[in-house]
């Protein structure tokens, strides 16, 4: 047998064109016979290969979903992090910058609560006596006048609001240079009173600071006049004011432990312009 | 256990006041979780803890509020003394009785806020407090003062209520 196998295999040598011929005409009609189930052994893989993708690798396509959408959330609330982190950075660039133009000596201190009563507006900050902060001093933000220190502990200290009805500054309207003791109203508004009969009063007219009461150097901005009132028969004029700084929304303020003199409105807060000579301070 | 409770009491009520009651606001007027938690306490343990839990809170209150610091300290001792009293003599403790007291009280304690703080001021801005602050603050404090003496475990039963009422101040 071995000899014959041996036999035809040197005659593929021996005789290659007949051997070629002769396994040709063998291997058509076996390769035919073969590719019946080779198409059935190929559907059978491409089925097979459907089913694993669109079933059983659906499994991790569902666990990279579910990791997708951590990812997602995660990603998002970062975002909203950072987002949070970009407002604070501008809102402390702020307070920075007014820090640096502001020739007074100031503390930065957080908001960390609202009064304990509903009686006062006044907020709690996380500096206190440790901290410098003292009975009566300003406290300000980048866009104004705030209050007022009025009581302190050694790491927190309480600011009357400048809207507080038993809150009192002097003020001084920018345009006219006519002075008046600016109070807090019920309403979470402030009033301007005292004001000159002869004062040329108009709505728009900016308040600022006068630097003679309140722990503020003189020009900071108080607040906007939005109504006149002058009765008949009164000794002085008043006028409504909505304050400059939006009390419900600070979150970190200056507080003012030397009030130094400033020299004019331009170097004070809000960059508005007055006409003021420098001052000594109050 | 009580005396840890009342501990955490006078030392967490404030901050939390201060820093999240506003979750709590009714058109930006807040609870007053001190008064409400000295008329509780004075209302089911009696004058003697009452006044002395009031203080301790009131205390605590008018170090963080821009106020006298004795205003809260002799309303929210005298709201727990009152309640006390007003618990050792009713009949029945119920939560409506204590609705009431927690109410009277509160309307007591804003009357007195309104003459101290604001009697300075003008009419009108007193006046205008009326509706903007001690109605919706005695609101809320009855509102929470119910609620949570409804969730207080040990309140009284009416068998314990009667029990404890010939010892009290009555007799």
């Amino acid at each position: 047998m071995l000899l014959l196998c041996v036999l035809v295999l040197s005659l593929v040598f021996v005789l290659p064109k007949q051997s070629r011929t002769l396994l040709q005409s063998i291997g058509q009609p076996l390769a035919q016979l073969l590719s019946l189930p080779l198409t059935v052994f190929a559907s059978l893989d491409r089925g097979v290969q459907e089913v694993w993708n669109g079933y059983v690798a659906l499994y991790q396509v569902s666990e990279e979903n579910r990791q997708l959408r951590h990812e997602l959330q995660v990603l998002r609330g970062r975002n909203n992090e950072l987002r949070e982190l970009g407002v604070a950075g501008q809102r402390l660039a702020a307070v920075l910058a007014l820090k640096e133009r502001l020739k007074a000596k100031t503390v930065a201190a957080q908001i960390i609560g609202r009064d304990a009563t509903n009686w006062y507006q006044s907020i709690v900050l996380d500096k206190g006596a440790r901290d410098g902060i003292g009975v009566e001093m300003g406290v300000m933000a980048p866009d104004g006048a705030v209050g007022r220190v009025v009581k302190v502990t050694p790491f927190t200290s309480m600011v009357l609001l400048i809207t507080d009805p038993n809150n009192a500054v002097t003020g001084l309207i920018q345009r006219t240079r006519d002075e008046g003791i600016v109070e807090g109203t019920a309403d979470g508004r402030a009033r301007m009173k005292y004001i000159p009969l002869l004062a040329t009063l108009q709505s728009g007219d900016v308040v600022v600071t006068s630097g003679l009461t309140g722990g503020f150097p003189r020009g900071i901005p108080m607040g906007t006049i939005t109504r006149i009132d002058k009765a008949e028969g009164e000794l002085f004029q008043s006028a409504e004011i909505v304050p400059e700084v939006d009390l419900h929304k600070l979150e970190e303020v200056l507080v003012i432990t030397d009030p130094l003199p400033v020299g004019d409105e331009r170097e004070g807060a809000g960059g508005r312009s007055g006409s003021a000579p420098a001052e000594a301070r109050p | 256990m009580k005396p840890a409770l009342y501990v955490a009491l006078v030392l967490g009520l404030v901050p939390l006041q201060t820093s999240l009651a506003h979750y709590l606001s009714l058109g930006g007027v807040r609870p007053d979780l001190c008064l409400v938690a000295a008329g509780l306490i004075g209302f089911l343990a009696g004058p003697v803890e009452g006044v002395l839990i009031g203080i301790a809170l009131g205390l605590t209150q008018d170090l963080f509020s821009a106020g006298a610091l004795w205003l809260n300290v002799i309303v929210k001792g005298t709201v727990g003394l009152l309640a006390g009293l007003a618990g050792r003599q009713m009949t029945n403790a119920t939560l409506a009785t204590f609705v009431v007291t927690v109410g009277g009280l509160s309307v007591l304690a804003g009357l007195v806020f309104l003459f101290m703080v604001r009697g300075g001021g003008e009419l009108s801005d007193r006046l205008a407090a009326l509706p903007s602050i001690l109605l919706p603050e005695t609101l809320l404090n009855t509102a929470l003062g119910a609620a949570l003496y409804w969730l207080v475990p040990f309140r009284p039963s009416g068998e314990e209520e009667m029990e404890r009422r010939p010892i009290g101040l009555v007799g």
